[in-house]
């Protein structure tokens, strides 16, 4: 009978055993970027303690899973540690969790309960447990009649809201029904989720039709796209922003009747212009991408990033034009706190 | 009886069923996901439904991923999920089963 057994990472001979077994399964990559973010890690021993399987955890998503089948019945391993992995997040109360995996392996997951959100050709991404993606799209308020209207979304980190945010969401006001805007809820940028949540929703508090809503897990988010966040390789970038793109056209859209997606033209962040390449690509032509040119003052684009540096900078008068008063107030009001985060290692130059 | 948390019970191995219980508002909703769900479907939801009425559970979420369990494995399942949901583990009412 296989035994469960935990695998300490640190000890650099499990390490090694770890890592040889994964390669032979045909995994390679085991960058620290991969690695850092496992919380735990578990093995799978036959009876003469031989690793057999394994599988790790990082927060909510399952990675690094191999089993060798020889000498067991086919899936048995691998349900065993899936299983085995599940149980020790759910001793941690964690009850939904996402896996990240080559397009191959998706159907072996199905088997398990675990529900495929989009696919591309080389990757899949799948969710299993509760709450999963349609108790988050219950939770999104809707107007009557929806199907029949013009409805339009726009995701945003806003970190934080400019009038370059403004510019793009009033455009959109403007021509659709009803506008959805998406703050993305991954809690890595120097204006903590919550923040950038409220300074989004005071700088658009004057337009009736837009809904300011969390991204949640699927929108822009650790999990489904982590080269926001982190610099990652072009082509895992490029399959990321596919993922993301492709659930966003599966689920998110029809589910709220959205016919359009508003985008920023991107001069600047080579990722995020990644990503809107994904997204003319995959959303087209069911749902129709409006690319808006940058918003300028004084012939200069506006960003977020230009706002960051100025905090850093302790150059508050710059930031003026820039920003929403909204947005000025809150910034003025807690430059201490946030020149502190800065100096603490918050990266400002990323998204 | 009321839910607190998410509770689950049961693995993902052959002849076993894993259930995820969570708190429900429209009446007892279950989302089975089943090889055998053709042949034994409804009979899988009628023992989880019924375990859950006798523990005293009207609005509940059900999350079941059966790998060919037995009805008594099924029921056993339940009541261990729901026993976690309702943080009554200490307590157990075995007579429900």
């Amino acid at each position: 009978m296989d035994k469960v057994v935990d695998l300490y990472l640190n000890d650099s001979s499990t390490r090694r055993k770890w890592k040889h077994f994964l390669e032979k399964l045909g995994l390679n990559n085991f960058s620290s970027r991969e690695i850092d973010v496992i919380d735990h890690t578990l093995g799978l021993v036959d009876d003469d303690g031989n690793l057999v399987g394994t599988g790790s955890i990082a927060g909510n998503v399952l990675k690094y899973i191999g089993v060798c089948n020889e000498g067991a019945q086919p899936g048995a391993r691998f349900n065993k540690i899936v299983t085995a992995l599940q149980q020790y997040i759910f001793n941690q109360k964690i009850f939904h969790s996402f896996v990240f995996t080559k397009a191959k392996y998706s159907k072996s997951f199905q088997h398990l309960g675990f529900n495929e959100l989009a696919h591309t050709k080389q990757a899949a991404f799948l969710e299993s447990g509760t709450p999963d993606v349609n108790a988050f799209l219950d939770t999104i308020p809707k107007v009557k009649d929806q199907k029949n209207k013009k409805v339009a979304a726009i995701v945003m980190n806003a970190n934080p809201f400019t009038l370059g945010h403004r510019h793009l969401i009033e455009l959109a006001s403007q021509e659709n029904d009803l506008v959805y805007v998406f703050v993305v809820a991954t809690n890595a940028s120097l204006f903590n989720t919550d923040e950038r949540m409220k300074l989004v929703q005071a700088g658009t508090a004057d337009l009736k039709n837009v809904f300011v809503v969390s991204g949640g897990d699927y929108m822009v988010s650790r999990a489904t796209f982590p080269a926001y966040f982190l610099k990652f390789p072009d082509d895992l970038v490029a399959t990321q922003t596919q993922i993301d793109a492709n659930v966003f056209k599966n689920i998110i859209a029809p589910r709220l009747f959205i016919n359009s997606r508003y985008i920023g033209t991107e001069p600047f962040s080579r990722t995020t212009s990644f990503y809107n390449q994904s997204l003319i690509q995959v959303l087209e032509p069911s749902i129709k991408v409006v690319l808006v040119p940058r918003f300028e003052v004084n012939g200069q684009v506006i960003t977020a990033t230009k706002v960051r540096q100025l905090i850093k900078d302790d150059n508050l008068l710059a930031i003026q034009k820039l920003v929403p008063s909204t947005t000025m107030d809150f910034i003025k009001n807690n430059k201490e706190i946030l020149q502190d985060r800065i100096k603490k290692g918050m990266n400002i130059d990323g998204n | 009886m009321e839910i607190k948390t998410t509770g689950v019970a049961g693995t993902l191995e052959s002849s076993d069923i894993q259930i995820m219980i969570s708190k429900g508002t429209d009446g007892i909703q279950i989302d089975l996901d089943s090889e055998v769900a053709k042949a034994y479907g409804d009979q899988i939801k009628k023992v989880i439904t019924d375990t859950l009425k006798k523990y005293g559970l009207d609005n509940v979420k059900v999350k079941a991923t059966d790998k060919g369990a037995l009805d008594c494995v099924i029921e056993a399942r339940t009541l261990a999920a729901a026993q976690r949901a309702t943080e009554t583990s200490d307590k157990p009412e075995l007579g429900v089963l």
